[in-house]
């Protein structure tokens, strides 16, 4: 097993394989297909996306082929409680955001994207600093799941690895142009299907093809100390506490996430995203299982490559029927994020770019389309030129992280409390990463009274990060009683000890000095917001929907199309 | 112990399997409302 090569499919099955994933998905877009598409239904549906499509779009979305793969890394890794600390945080982070999605909901009911929010509450400078985080998240979202189209049918078959990329591009862009986030959501209910159905049967099917339990308990022998406990505090350092303190951070900079929030019936965000939770985190851990099956057997990864991990055991234990449907499961995981990151991303030019800053309020809804639409054609042929040339996005990654951590704070205060100013939001994130960049290349030396500073920031940016989860919640006193007593507890246990861990300090200081930033500005102010001013300023780009509205007679106060307002 | 690793790996696509048919069944409510409305699923 451990000098067994995978499995190769011939050229033909991969391209029928291919044929039939993507033909499929493109024929199940021509049912929803209008001719004239309005821009509002391009964006965000007609707000009112069902509990069903909108937990399967959620799910899907959120499940990326990186997802399988570093689960399965992390299984292998940390031994028995790597798969729960890859699966597990990965899931809240869908979890911790509905609390808030629902104060976005409230506030801005017809909006596209969190940027219009952020627009109508402080105005450009920030709505773009927004748009800016989210537009390089979803780039280097595609950019990897195209990577991933293309490591995988290099590896399964005699194809290139430029082929794949190639054609995973082309297929998602071909079913996504035309209706765009409507299509996204109807495939993303297919694809999740298929996945979930895979991953059910291949789970067990390998875990009993290995030996079953039995193998499993006796192959525990093969794992280190650390690795058989399910407390592992190498697990938890490792890879636990990274993940979660970019819980809050990945839901606020992803707008693949805010679309949904704006998209989904307001009455349907809690069990919507409850549901996402739970499948996203089963599907997820149950494949890095696999990973612990491989450990337990002693198995190394082929070419010391842990990507190899899942497809070496489906490959081993099982006949090749499976190892196309593990093909299948990874294709229909990429594709759902990356259709969602080209929606995500169309949405952004055409409302936060287009309709904000260039139309400025007299947004032209078929010209909407056309950004959109040469947005997501754009974005496809940057990504797959990134994933081709395999370009080190490293230093943009580094820097995106920073910026969701950054902007937490400033986006949710701006929401809940009415003293934020746009000056308050811009000047706490441009301060944030300036701090962060100190400390994340050690610019100032991370010793004396300088390291002592930046581990108080960072004590400050856990204490946030504790105060927000548990205010989603709890509401707004258990909210600052946690903040300060995760405070308390990091200013006791991480002086002079945070110093040594950079990455995490910078990223933590991200967040402490955004947070501190920004309340003390906002004190200074004696600004005061109405909130009731996002509803009115927020609004749909075409008249269709504000018929509607008005038609049922809800009683709420549906906004004027924004192309109609001056 | 053998119970209790079976358990904890196979208790993952039995937690899938719930939320598929879950789905699933919300989809089709989703559906047969969206005609009764007569307008699109999305």
């Amino acid at each position: 097993m451990n000098n067994a090569s995978l499995h190769q499919f011939s050229t033909l099955t991969v391209i029928l394989l291919m044929l039939a994933f993507y033909g499929g998905t493109y024929l199940m877009t021509l049912g929803i297909r209008k001719k004239k598409e309005d821009a509002d239904a391009f964006m965000v549906s007609n707000h009112r996306v069902g509990f069903g499509i909108g937990a399967a779009s959620m799910t899907a979305t959120w499940i990326w082929a990186a997802s399988f793969y570093a689960a399965a890394t992390s299984g292998y890794t940390y031994g028995v409680s790597g798969p729960i600390h890859y699966g597990l945080w990965g899931a809240l982070m869908i979890l911790f955001i509905y609390p808030f999605g629902r104060r976005f909901r409230k506030l801005a009911p017809n909006a596209h994207t969190l940027g219009e929010l952020i627009h109508a509450r402080h105005g450009a400078s920030s709505q773009l600093i927004l748009a800016l985080s989210n537009l390089l998240g979803s780039i280097i979202s595609l950019m990897v799941n195209f990577t991933a189209a293309g490591a995988l049918v290099s590896v399964l078959s005699p194809l290139s690895f430029q082929v794949g990329v190639i054609f995973a591009g082309v297929g998602v862009l071909l079913y996504t142009l035309w209706s765009g986030f409507r299509a996204s959501v109807l495939t993303d209910f297919a694809q999740l299907v298929a996945l979930m159905a895979i991953a059910v049967v291949i789970i067990p099917a390998v875990f009993f093809a290995m030996g079953g339990p039995s193998e499993l308990v006796a192959g525990l022998d093969n794992l280190t100390a650390e690795q058989a406990d399910f407390f592992s505090v190498d697990a938890i350092l490792n890879q636990g506490a990274p993940f979660f303190v970019a819980v809050l951070a990945y839901a606020i900079g992803n707008q693949t996430i805010s679309q949904r929030l704006f998209a989904v019936n307001e009455d349907h965000i809690k069990p919507t995203f409850l549901t996402a939770t739970v499948g996203y985190g089963a599907i997820v851990i149950g494949l890095g299982m696999i990973g612990l099956m491989a450990l337990t057997l002693g198995i190394e990864p082929l070419n010391g490559d842990m990507n190899n991990l899942i497809p070496q055991m489906v490959s081993g234990y099982l006949p090749p029927l499976f190892i196309a449907l593990f093909f299948i499961l990874v294709i229909g995981s990429l594709s759902s994020t990356a259709d969602s990151d080209l929606s995500a991303l169309s949405a952004i030019m055409m409302a936060d770019v287009y309709g904000k800053n260039i139309a400025r309020g007299k947004a032209d809804p078929q010209r909407m389309l056309l950004v959109g639409r040469l947005t997501m054609i754009i974005a496809t042929a940057v990504g797959i030129v990134f994933a081709s040339f395999s370009l080190d996005i490293l230093v943009m990654l580094v820097f995106v992280g920073a910026l969701w951590g950054a902007i937490v704070f400033p986006v949710i205060a701006s929401c809940f409390w009415s003293r934020v100013t746009n000056a308050a939001f811009t000047t706490s994130v441009i301060v944030a990463m300036v701090t962060f960049c100190l400390a994340r290349f050690e610019w100032l030396p991370l010793t004396g009274v300088i390291g002592l500073g930046f581990e108080v920031l960072a004590s400050i940016g856990g204490g946030t990060i504790i105060g927000l989860m548990v205010f989603g919640f709890l509401g707004r006193t258990a909210g600052f009683i946690a903040g300060v007593l995760a405070l308390v507890a990091m200013l006791v246990f991480a002086t002079d000890f945070l110093r040594d861990y950079t990455v995490l300090l910078a990223s933590l200081t991200a967040y402490g000095t955004s947070t501190l930033v920004c309340v003390v500005m906002s004190l200074a102010s004696r600004e005061r917001f109405d909130f009731d001013c996002i509803r009115e300023r927020v609004g749909d780009y075409d008249d269709h929907l504000a018929d509607e509205e008005s038609d049922e007679a809800t009683g709420d106060l549906a906004p004027a199309p924004l192309a109609t307002q001056h | 112990m053998t119970t209790l690793f079976a358990f904890y790996v196979l208790i993952w696509p039995a937690l899938t399997l719930g939320v598929l048919v879950l789905i699933c069944r919300a989809v089709l409510r989703d559906r047969r409302e969206a005609r009764r409305q007569h307008r699109q699923l999305v």
